[in-house]
């Protein structure tokens, strides 16, 4: 989209296809006619039929793809290129959401793209093979996993007719034997027979489930397109797309998978009551398509894959990220209130996924008419980024939020991401969170540093014992910063500061003064000082984390005073006392000594203590 | 070291021995379980799946939280499970008490899960908030002040967590105040108190708990703390309130000019219910709040009509800050939902939740999570403390008391918000009819009139109702708080009102023929020098906090 013409035209070419609700040849014409005529902006107007393809209502989305066809088929190059780039996603999201009629000429539609414009002399197909092969593969997975539940439904299936696709050119051949397992209709034998080996390889369940994902993914982008303000849809979006990207970046060993898989796909296609009598619904029976070991869900779950999973996921995150998916690492309830219900489905449904608690049945019988959209599954491409992911996952700005009354009622359910889904990576300890970038990760080590040496010290704590310290005064209160658990691990006992700060006077008083740890055999305590035949008293020191005798000196095998030493050897004037101390029970020393208490630090003198 | 003797006085409706067995609650999204602990019960909660916050701040997958003595709500903005199980009450009941066990999940005295919450108005608020922070940070304004009102019960301080607990939560530092002084913030009842707010609250013991000698398992809170050892704002009609919210709005002031992290998170400022109830002269210090603070952001939580009397004062005006006029800062008032989970709290669980705080101040938070307490790996906050006994010469001292009259009299220990409101102010001219000239009958010191006219103290007239209490001790100091404050002792008595504090002392004993007073100090060593304040009237008397 260069300049304004580009923008102009991409407008325009909008509302035409806006118009467009049916399968009008004239009019499919008539917008390849102008696309052909546009060129120059070809990029705009694949932008534009991409995103119409998205949002339109299921039924009109077949018409819009038919454009794409007539397009690409007539004109060719630029737009085949633009188109191509995103044509799986767009494919996929559209065949996921519409009926099984539409399915069929999507189908007959993909086809001929695999095969060279009729009547072209180009020999090349209409869109690159690795574009349609995509497609493709990920069609015959998903409905293998079908069919390999209703063989008995093969007639639905077949197609005997193929469908035209109304532009004319798409005269296609017939479709050519060279892929055995091409997804066409009537094909049905080949498609069961292929089936085995799926399910039962790891990529391949992941993709299975990246595919149920997608299915899911695309259903709820249809819903979120069709009423953009519903918080409902708009959650159940982002948590999709939270709980695929978690399955993206993760490995995950193929029986977690698994568990996860199975219970998405019971998710996707509503459980046990579908047994009874449907009324023949011409849908697939919904019955779990990924259940080729037919084990049931009871025991995957009682087996504790979830667990598992979840002890796996949480050792693979030492040095990584957690799942932003919230739900998903805290599986392991295994004992779920009611066993109808496995935990997956009740998370699904608590988080908005699922509509109600009544969804489930009401899915089962309303199979029909959803055109059996649900038990596809499309596979996911591990590396796309959904479009609509990416303003999910950036934390999303507030800015927009006025502070007033009306305001306050809106709900802003996408806004909440910031507080959750923006910092996936949580701490096991204490539940605080951190961002999935290189710095959350360096903050959540250095947080877990914290945790480790708090935790020691915690444990040498229990040994002694602790007291409240002072509160701060305001200076020192304004000039303190609050400490931070993921900062450096120097400072990272957040007391030291608290600590410090509360004898913060004590620190302040310039020159160290000499002290010593008192000594533990008792004699040596209880000798009083040589010069003024005074006991030492016994503080506890925060710095030392130790008992130690303030303004002492060990001069030999002795213990003086060493303001009494200091007077006595003078080499050094004894500093004076400028506050009278309170100390009724003690002579006051002629000699100046122990005043190094010029200010009233705590803990200098202890007189009411008793020493462990 | 620690001393005997930890009784609370439970509240004790019943008995109930057996332990409720553990059980999951599971909560779907944008719901929350509420409950309630009795005091001396005990409840563990843990979170099994999905995401869960208590106020706020997010409980952390899989560990055991703790709490006893609360009300409290567990919200989900994804839908969670809980296990919910009783705790061992066993050494909580030294003194025999037995606690009470409710009937609820894991022996809540009641719990339920509640659909309708006004959490998504509420991160509303934050949202909002967030933008102006964001604008803050783009600029060379202040951060947002936020000043929340409303009556008792309402939620006020449940929406100040929630709003600081978000804003640290996305890397803000707000600066909290308490303007309430019959609750503490991460100090004892009868103070105001402002705190930065980085690292997150602690989940069990609602703000966290202030520096201590040894580590703890939550960050510790650095509170400044001022006296104010009454419950009621008005009283002498606000002439001791009104200067101790203008030094702490001096403090914080100070503090956003220097901290940037403080200037763009700006401040939550929480008050006393009684502001809201319309007695005279709460719109008037709501005025002195918001002029103190510059507040730009008030928020209403539950009354209709004080949402409209600040509307026609405050709405759309511009905001005290001195940078106001450049901004065009104007001050929005906001009108929100009280919570249903709200419950009235009754005078018993009011007292019992004082006299907790006092304690948890001394003796620290003796509840383990878990069997092995420190030594596990839980969050724990179980910190226990020894404080340090001795005696002290009452002489030597220099203790000051408040001489105001309570709206309450002093037989009435207990604090009642539903007696608040019946109107028997006192203030002159407040409307009630012939209070005032009563009081001087009684012969009781005026409220407002300087009673400190001590000779020794060179009081200018300032009318500071603080007077120094001369030996000998008098014997009603027993059982209760003193504050020490920063003041030399040889401050004004506006000084030592106006002063922040460093800790309190606990009087367990007056021995009036010795002149000794025996007391519990947090640190041991000397008692510093300081001016101090005896918390007389609030949080009044503790008994039995040392056996």
């Amino acid at each position: 989209m260069s300049g304004l013409v580009s923008d102009e035209v991409a407008e325009d070419y909008k509302n035409s296809l806006e118009d467009l609700t049916t399968n009008d040849r004239f009019q499919i014409s008539n917008l390849t006619v102008i696309a052909k005529e546009n060129t120059e902006h070809a990029m705009a107007i694949s932008r534009v039929l991409e995103n119409h393809i998205r949002s339109t209502p299921p039924p009109q989305k077949l018409p819009a793809l038919y454009v794409v066809d007539s397009i690409v088929k007539n004109v060719g190059t630029p737009y085949t290129l633009f188109l191509g780039r995103n044509m799986y996603q767009t494919f996929m999201n559209a065949y996921s959401l519409v009926d099984q009629q539409t399915r069929r000429k999507l189908d007959e539609m993909l086809r001929t793209w695999k095969e060279p414009v009729p009547g072209s002399l180009d020999t090349r197909p209409v869109f690159p093979p690795d574009v349609t092969r995509n497609i493709e593969s990920a069609l015959i997975k998903a409905r293998t996993a079908i069919l390999e539940n209703q063989k008995s439904r093969q007639p639905d299936m077949l197609r005997p007719r193929g469908v035209v696709t109304p532009t004319g050119w798409a005269n296609s051949p017939t479709p050519p034997g060279m892929r055995p397992n091409q997804p066409t209709a009537g094909n049905g034998a080949g498609l069961s027979t292929s089936t085995p080996p799926y399910g039962h390889r790891p990529d391949v369940q992941l993709e299975s489930l990246n595919r149920d994902l997608e299915a899911l993914i695309a259903s709820a982008r249809n819903d979120f397109a069709n009423s953009p303000f519903n918080p409902t849809s708009q959650q159940r979006l982002k948590a999709l797309l939270d709980l695929q990207r978690i399955l993206q970046n993760q490995q995950l060993p193929p029986d977690q998978l698994k568990a996860v898989r199975d219970q998405l796909a019971t998710y996707a296609i509503p459980p046990a009551p579908v047994q009874n009598p449907a009324p023949a619904p011409p849908a697939p029976v919904p019955t779990p398509p990924t259940l080729p070991a037919s084990q049931p869900l009871s025991q995957l779950l009682n087996s504790e894959t979830l667990a598992g999973l979840l002890k796996a996921t949480a050792g693979n995150q030492q040095p990584t990220p957690p799942p932003q998916f919230p739900t998903i690492p805290q599986m392991p309830t295994t004992s779920t209130p009611q066993p109808a219900e496995n935990p997956l489905i009740a998370a699904l449904r608590l988080r908005g996924l699922l509509p109600s608690a009544s969804a489930p049945p009401s899915l089962a019988s309303g199979t029909p008419p959803m055109g059996g959209s649900l038990p596809f599954m499309i596979p996911g491409q591990l590396q796309s980024t959904p479009p609509a992911s990416t303003p999910q996952a950036s934390t999303p700005s507030s800015s927009t939020v006025p502070m007033n009354t009306a305001s306050m009622k809106i709900p802003r359910i996408t806004l909440v991401v910031s507080l959750y889904e923006a910092k996936p990576n949580r701490c096991g300890t204490c539940g605080r969170r951190f961002p999935a970038t290189d710095e959350g990760r360096e903050k959540k080590a250095r947080h877990l540093d914290w945790h480790f040496k708090t935790n020691q010290r915690m444990a040498d704590a229990t040994k002694r014992a602790q007291t409240r310290s002072w509160y701060v005064d305001e200076r020192d209160w304004i000039k303190s910063r609050e400490p931070s658990d993921d900062q450096n691990p120097e400072d990272t006992g957040a007391t030291a500061e608290g600590a410090a700060g509360a004898d913060g006077s004590a620190s302040k008083q310039g020159p160290p003064k000499p002290w010593i740890r008192a000594p533990n055999e008792a004699t040596l305590r209880n000798t009083p000082c040589p010069i003024c035949q005074e006991q030492f008293e016994s503080t506890w020191s925060e710095d030392v984390q130790d008992w130690i005798w303030q303004d002492a000196a060990k001069v030999g095998n002795r213990v003086y005073h060493a303001s009494c030493y200091a007077e006595v050897t003078k080499d050094g004037p004894a500093p004076r006392a400028s506050t009278p101390q309170a100390r009724t029970g003690t002579p006051d020393s002629i000699l100046g000594k122990r005043k190094a208490e010029g200010t009233e630090s705590p803990g200098h003198k202890v007189r009411v203590k008793t020493e462990p | 070291m620690s001393l005997p003797g930890l009784e609370l006085t439970q509240p004790s409706e019943e008995r109930q021995f057996a332990a409720a067995p553990p059980s999951q609650i599971a909560l779907s999204s944008g719901s929350e379980w509420r409950f309630e602990v009795a005091f001396g019960h005990i409840v563990r909660v843990k979170l099994l799946t999905g995401t869960a916050e208590l106020f706020g701040t997010e409980l952390a997958p899989l560990q055991t939280y703790t709490f006893s003595g609360t009300k409290g709500a567990i919200y989900t903005w994804h839908g969670c499970e809980l296990e919910v199980s009783a705790g061992e009450t066993g050494f909580m009941t030294l003194d025999g008490v037995t606690p009470t066990a409710g009937h609820g999940a894991g022996g809540c005295q009641s719990e339920y899960t509640a659909e309708e919450t006004p959490m998504v108005e509420y991160s509303n608020v934050h949202f909002a908030l967030e933008a102006m922070r964001e604008e803050a940070q783009a600029s060379s304004k202040d951060g947002p002040r936020v000043l929340l009102l409303g009556p008792e019960n309402a939620g006020k301080t449940s929406l100040a967590k929630i709003l600081t607990a978000y804003s640290t939560k996305v890397g803000r530092q707000p600066l909290v105040v308490n303007l309430d002084p019959t609750e503490g913030m991460l100090s004892v009842p009868g103070t105001l108190t402002a705190t930065a707010f980085r690292t997150m609250l602690d989940i069990e013991e609602g703000w966290g708990s202030s520096p201590m000698s040894g580590p703890s398992p939550v960050p510790v809170k650095l509170p400044l703390v001022y006296s104010y050892p009454m419950a009621n704002p008005l009283d002498a009609e606000g002439s001791v309130y009104r200067p101790v919210v203008s030094r702490l709005a001096l403090s914080v002031t100070g503090r956003m000019a220097e901290d940037e992290d403080a200037r763009e998170t700006g401040i939550i400022v929480d008050t006393p219910g009684i502001l809201s109830s319309g007695k005279p002269g709460s719109l008037e210090l709501i005025n002195h709040i918001v002029t103190e603070f510059a507040i730009t952001t008030i928020l209403v939580i539950g009354s209709e009509r004080l949402y409209s009397a600040m509307v026609k004062q405050y709405d759309n005006k511009p905001s005290a800050s001195a940078t106001a006029a450049v901004f065009d800062e104007r001050v929005s008032v906001v009108k929100l939902s009280k919570s249903g989970g709200c419950v009235d709290r009754d005078a018993a669980f009011l007292k019992a939740t004082r006299e907790s705080q006092i304690r948890s101040y001394f003796f620290g938070n003796p509840i383990p999570s878990t069997g092995t307490a420190a030594l596990s790996l839980s969050s724990s906050s179980a910190v226990t403390l020894s404080p340090h006994a001795q005696q002290l010469d009452f002489a030597a001292l220099s203790v000051y008391s408040y001489t105001v009259t309570s709206t309450e009299d002093e037989d009435e220990d207990e604090y009642d918000p539903s007696q608040l409101g019946t109107g028997e102010s006192f203030l002159p001219g407040g409307g009630s009819e012939d209070y005032t000239p009563q009081e001087s009958d009684h012969g009781t010191p005026l409220p407002g009139v300087g009673f400190s006219g001590d000779a020794s103290n060179q009081t200018p007239p300032t009318n500071v109702p603080l007077k120094k209490i001369l030996p000998p001790a008098p014997s009603t100091l027993a059982n209760t708080l003193l504050a020490i404050t920063h003041a030399p002792t040889t401050a004004s008595p506006a000084d030592v009102r106006d002063a922040s504090i460093m800790g309190f002392l606990y009087v367990a004993d007056v021995d009036a023929d010795k002149g000794k007073i025996r007391v519990l100090a947090p640190v041991g060593g000397r008692v510093p020098t300081r001016a101090i304040i005896w918390a007389k009237r609030w949080p009044g008397e503790v008994v039995g906090l040392v056996g």
